[in-house]
C-alpha cells in the first residue's frame, strides 16, 4: 500500500489523464477522422437561442438593412428542432471489410472513417479465403436464425394463385407478431408511439447480412445455375419459395402473341442470339448484348478483391434482372456512407419499366438510358471503378441497353380492363371488394395508381414511428403491375409476402383494416 | 574469479530494488490510459481487435459497444490497483486473465494479426507478442503477492534446508504479506 501523499499524487495523476483523455476526445470527436458526427454547433444554437436571437426581430433583419456588418453566424439562427436526433441509436461498431455487422443495423448511426475505400484487400488472399471460410457457416447459421425470428418461413402457399410462370404465391402474413399482442388486428389499432414503446412493429428493415462487404448476394436457385458465382463469405438468407420464379418468363410489347419469349430459358449471353435473331431491331439486340455481358464489380472480377473463390469475369444486368425480371439477388444502396448506412435493396423488375418517371429507390434517376450509363455496380465509388475495371459504357450503348429495356411487358392481367379496372365480368367478390378498398379505405390509390400503379414520386413513409431507429427518408414508389411476381416487398424485402405488404400499409396508414378486408386487398393485389 | 553462484550473476545494486516500484507504476499507468480510452466511443486503436475478440468469445451475444465498456472497467480497475499498490493479491488473476485474452487475436484473427503466421506479425500482431513482457513484468510485481508461491517455497525450504545459502533462504522465506 502506498503512503497517503503517495495516493494523493496517484489520485491526482489519475484524475489529469481522464480530464486529458476527456479534453482530446472533445476535439477529436466530430473531427474528419471520428466517427462521431459532431452536434456541437446545434447544441450551441439550442442554448444560445432564447439569450440572443430573435429571426423575426434580430439577427434577420439586421443582416438586411445594414449589409455586410456583422453577418450572423449561421448556426446561431437555427433553430433546436435542426439538431440531430440521435436518440435510441448507439454509434456503428468499428469494423473492417469482411467483418460481421449486426442485423440490426437500423439501430446505429454514425460517420465513417472515409469515403473512399481501398481496392486492396486488408490481408492477404489466402487469408482472406480463409478467414471466410471460418466465419461463413457460423454467420449463416446465425442470420437463417435470426430470419426465422423474424418470419414464419412456413411454406404455406395462396391455393390457386400463381406466378405468371406458375410457381405458387406464398400465403402470408409471415412476419411474427410479439407475444403481447394477439393479432395484427389488435397491432393496428394501436397509435404509433405505443407500438414504438412497446417494441411491437414487426416490419423494421433488413440490413445485408454482411453489410461490411455487402455487394450482390445472389439466390441459391440462381446460383445452381451459376456455381462461379457463390460466394466464399455469404449466402442469400432467404427460402428459395418465398423469391421469384427461376427463370421468369419474359414478355415483349412488341411481341404479345408470343408469351413468353424464352420458352422457359434464361437468356444467356451465349444464348440470346438464337433466340432473338428476326425478333429484335439491330438496336435492341446490341441491347440486349449488352445487357447480357459480364462485366467487373467491386467485388466480381480478375483481381484478389473478390468473394469468389476463381477470378470472376464479372456480373451482368441480367444475372439479376434475369430475364428481364428479378431474381431477389440483393445488394446495397449506393447512396449512403458510411456502408453500414447503406439500405439493403432487392432487385427491382425490369418490366414496365418504360411506363416509370423515376428509376432507383432512393436516386431519382430520370431515365432508363441514364440508369444504363450509371449503373457502374462499383458502389458509387469511381476510384474502385478506375483501380478494378471501368465498365466504359459509351452513351450510344447505354441507350441501345434502354432500347431493349423498353420493351419489356409487364405479364398478361386479364381481369384488367383498358383503364385499368377490374372487369366484373372476370373477377369474383372479393376481388372487386378489394378493388374498392384500394381506391377507397385503404387508401393505397393515393399513391399506386395509373396504368403502372405507381405515382412516380418518392415519399417518406416515417415507418420509424413504429421503432426505435434511424429514419430511411424517402423512397420511390414501386409500381403494382405485376406485383404477384416480384417477392419479397419493399425496397429491402422485409414482408416477404403480399399480406405482410398490406398488414405493413395498414399499420403504417394507420388505415384499421379488418382481417376480410385485407384478405380482398390481396385477393385484388393477385389481379394486378 | 571464483566459481561461486554469486560470481555469474551480477550482484544487487541498492537502486535495483526500485525497480519492481517502477515495473508496477508503468504497467499501472498503461492499464488505467488504454483502459480509459475505451470508455470513449471511437478513441482506442484497439476497438476493433477488442470488440471482435470478445464478440467472437461470446459468440455474438454481446453487444460491441458494451463488450468495450466491460473491458474498459477491467483495465481501469487493474490500472488503479497497481498504482495505488492495493489489493494486488485479488487483482492479479484478473491481471493474468486479461494478458491471457490479449494473445487470442493471435488464434482467432490470425488474417489481422500476422502477415504470415507465425513468424511475421502485423502491426496488431506485434502489439500483442509484446505482451509477453508485459506478462513477464506483471510477475515481478504480482509474485510476491501470491500466497501460493510462498507456500510452495516455504515447502521447499523445509525439504532442503540445507541446499540453499542463508541469505537466499531468508529472502525467500520472508512473507510480504506481513506488509499487507
Ligand atoms: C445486384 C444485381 C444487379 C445487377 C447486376 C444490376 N442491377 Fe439493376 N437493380 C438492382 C437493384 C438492387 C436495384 C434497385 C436499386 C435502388 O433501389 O437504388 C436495381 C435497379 C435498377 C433499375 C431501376 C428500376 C426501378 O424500378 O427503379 C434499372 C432500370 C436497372 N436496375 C437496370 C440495370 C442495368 C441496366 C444493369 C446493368 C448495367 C443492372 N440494372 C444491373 C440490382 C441489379
Ligand atoms: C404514401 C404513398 C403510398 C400509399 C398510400 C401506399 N403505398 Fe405502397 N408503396 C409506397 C412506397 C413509397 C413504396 C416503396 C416503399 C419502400 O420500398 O420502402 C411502396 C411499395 C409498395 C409495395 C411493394 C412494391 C415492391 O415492388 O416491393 C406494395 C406491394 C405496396 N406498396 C402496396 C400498397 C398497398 C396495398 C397500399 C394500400 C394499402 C399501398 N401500397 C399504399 C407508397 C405508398
Amino acid at each position: 500500500m502506498n503512503t497517503a501523499p503517495q495516493c494523493v499524487i496517484v489520485a491526482m495523476g489519475l484524475f489529469g489523464v481522464s480530464m486529458g483523455i476527456n479534453a482530446a476526445y472533445e476535439k477529436y470527436h466530430g473531427s474528419e477522422l471520428s466517427r462521431v458526427p459532431s452536434s456541437q454547433p446545434y447544441l450551441a444554437s439550442a442554448n444560445a437561442q432564447p439569450a440572443t436571437s430573435n429571426p423575426d426581430s434580430g439577427n434577420v433583419s439586421a443582416s438586411n438593412s445594414q449589409q455586410d456588418t456583422k453577418v450572423p453566424a449561421p448556426q446561431q439562427i437555427r433553430p433546436a428542432s435542426l439538431a440531430p436526433d440521435f436518440e435510441g441509436l448507439t454509434l456503428y461498431p468499428t469494423i473492417n471489410k469482411g467483418i460481421r455487422t449486426p442485423f440490426d443495423l437500423w439501430r446505429f448511426y454514425g460517420r465513417g472513417a472515409s469515403s473512399y475505400a481501398s481496392p486492396v484487400l486488408p490481408m492477404r488472399w489466402e487469408q482472406w479465403a480463409g478467414f471466410h471460410a471460418k466465419q461463413k457457416p457460423g454467420l449463416m447459421q446465425d442470420i437463417y436464425d435470426y430470419m426465422a425470428s423474424r418470419f414464419n418461413f412456413n411454406k404455406a402457399s395462396i391455393p390457386n394463385a400463381h406466378m405468371s410462370g406458375g410457381k405458387p404465391v406464398m400465403l402470408g402474413p409471415v412476419a411474427r407478431l410479439k407475444d403481447s399482442v394477439a393479432s395484427f388486428e389488435d397491432l393496428g389499432s394501436l397509435p404509433a408511439a405505443e407500438i414504438r414503446k412497446r417494441d411491437l412493429f414487426p416490419y423494421k428493415p433488413l440490413a445485408h447480412p454482411l453489410q461490411s462487404t455487402a455487394h450482390m448476394v445472389f439466390p441459391q436457385s440462381w446460383i445452381a445455375a451459376h456455381p462461379q458465382h457463390a460466394r466464399i463469405d455469404v449466402d442469400h438468407d432467404f427460402p428459395d419459395a418465398y423469391l421469384p420464379e427461376f427463370p421468369p418468363p419474359m414478355f415483349l410489347t412488341t411481341h404479345l402473341e408470343l408469351g413468353d419469349v424464352t420458352n422457359g430459358t434464361e437468356v444467356t449471353i451465349d444464348n440470346y442470339y438464337e433466340i432473338f435473331d428476326g425478333l429484335l431491331t439491330p438496336e435492341q439486340m446490341e441491347g440486349l448484348k449488352e445487357l447480357l455481358r459480364p462485366s467487373p464489380t467491386t467485388w466480381f472480377n480478375q483481381t484478389t478483391h473478390r468473394v469468389t473463390t476463381a477470378p470472376s469475369k464479372g456480373v451482368a444486368c441480367l444475372d439479376c434482372h434475369v430475364n428481364g425480371h428479378t431474381n431477389a439477388a440483393f445488394e446495397l444502396g449506393p447512396d449512403s456512407r458510411p456502408n453500414m448506412a447503406r439500405l439493403r435493396v432487392d432487385t427491382p423488375t425490369l418490366r414496365g419499366n418504360f411506363n416509370l418517371m423515376q428509376f432507383s429507390s432512393k436516386r431519382s434517376i430520370r431515365s432508363m438510358d441514364h440508369f444504363s450509363e450509371v449503373e457502374e455496380y462499383f458502389d458509387g465509388d469511381p476510384g474502385m471503378q478506375q483501380a478494378i475495371g471501368p465498365r466504359a459504357v459509351k452513351r450510344e450503348v447505354s441507350n441501345r441497353m434502354a432500347d431493349f429495356n423498353a420493351i419489356l411487358d409487364n405479364p398478361p392481367a386479364p381481369k384488367l380492363d383498358p383503364l385499368m379496372q377490374l372487369d366484373p365480368a372476370l373477377a369474383n367478390a372479393s376481388e372487386l371488394r378489394g378493388e374498392k378498398l384500394f381506391q377507397g379505405k385503404a387508401r393505397c390509390a393515393t399513391c399506386h395508381y395509373g396504368p403502372a400503379f405507381v405515382d412516380d414520386y418518392m415519399h417518406d413513409l416515417k415507418a420509424e414511428r413504429f421503432y426505435v431507429g434511424r429514419p430511411e427518408g424517402p423512397i420511390k414508389t414501386f409500381p403494382l403491375r405485376g406485383i404477384k411476381d416480384s417477392p419479397p416487398y419493399l425496397h429491402d424485402g422485409r414482408c416477404p409476402t403480399l399480406h405482410d405488404a398490406v398488414e405493413f400499409f395498414n399499420i403504417v396508414l394507420q388505415t384499421k383494416l379488418t382481417k376480410q378486408e385485407k384478405d380482398d386487398l390481396v385477393a385484388y393485389l393477385l389481379c394486378l | 574469479m571464483s566459481s561461486t553462484q554469486s560470481s555469474s550473476k551480477p550482484s544487487p545494486v541498492p537502486a535495483q530494488s526500485a525497480g519492481v516500484d517502477l515495473i508496477r507504476i508503468a504497467l499501472g499507468l498503461n492499464y488505467f490510459h488504454f483502459g480509459y480510452l475505451k470508455f470513449y466511443p471511437d478513441l482506442s486503436p484497439a476497438e476493433l481487435i477488442a470488440s471482435y475478440t470478445a464478440q467472437r468469445l461470446s459468440l455474438y451475444w454481446i453487444d460491441a459497444a458494451v463488450t468495450l465498456q466491460i473491458i474498459a472497467v477491467m483495465e481501469c480497475a487493474i490500472g488503479c490497483a497497481l498504482l495505488f499498490n492495493v489489493g494486488l493479491r485479488w487483482v492479479a488473476p484478473a491481471f493474468f486473465f486479461h494478458m491471457a485474452a490479449t494473445f487470442l487475436p493471435l488464434f482467432l484473427l490470425p488474417e489481422v494479426t500476422f502477415k504470415f503466421a507465425p513468424l511475421a506479425p502485423t502491426i496488431e500482431g506485434q502489439y500483442i507478442l509484446k505482451n509477453f513482457v508485459l506478462v513477464s513484468a506483471g510477475w515481478v510485481v504480482f509474485a510476491p503477492h501470491l500466497r501460493f508461491l510462498h507456500r510452495r517455497a516455504q515447502s521447499k525450504v523445509c525439504a532442503a534446508d540445507v541446499a540453499l545459502e542463508p541469505a537466499t533462504a531468508a529472502a525467500v522465506s520472508q512473507s510480504p504479506s506481513s506488509q499487507n
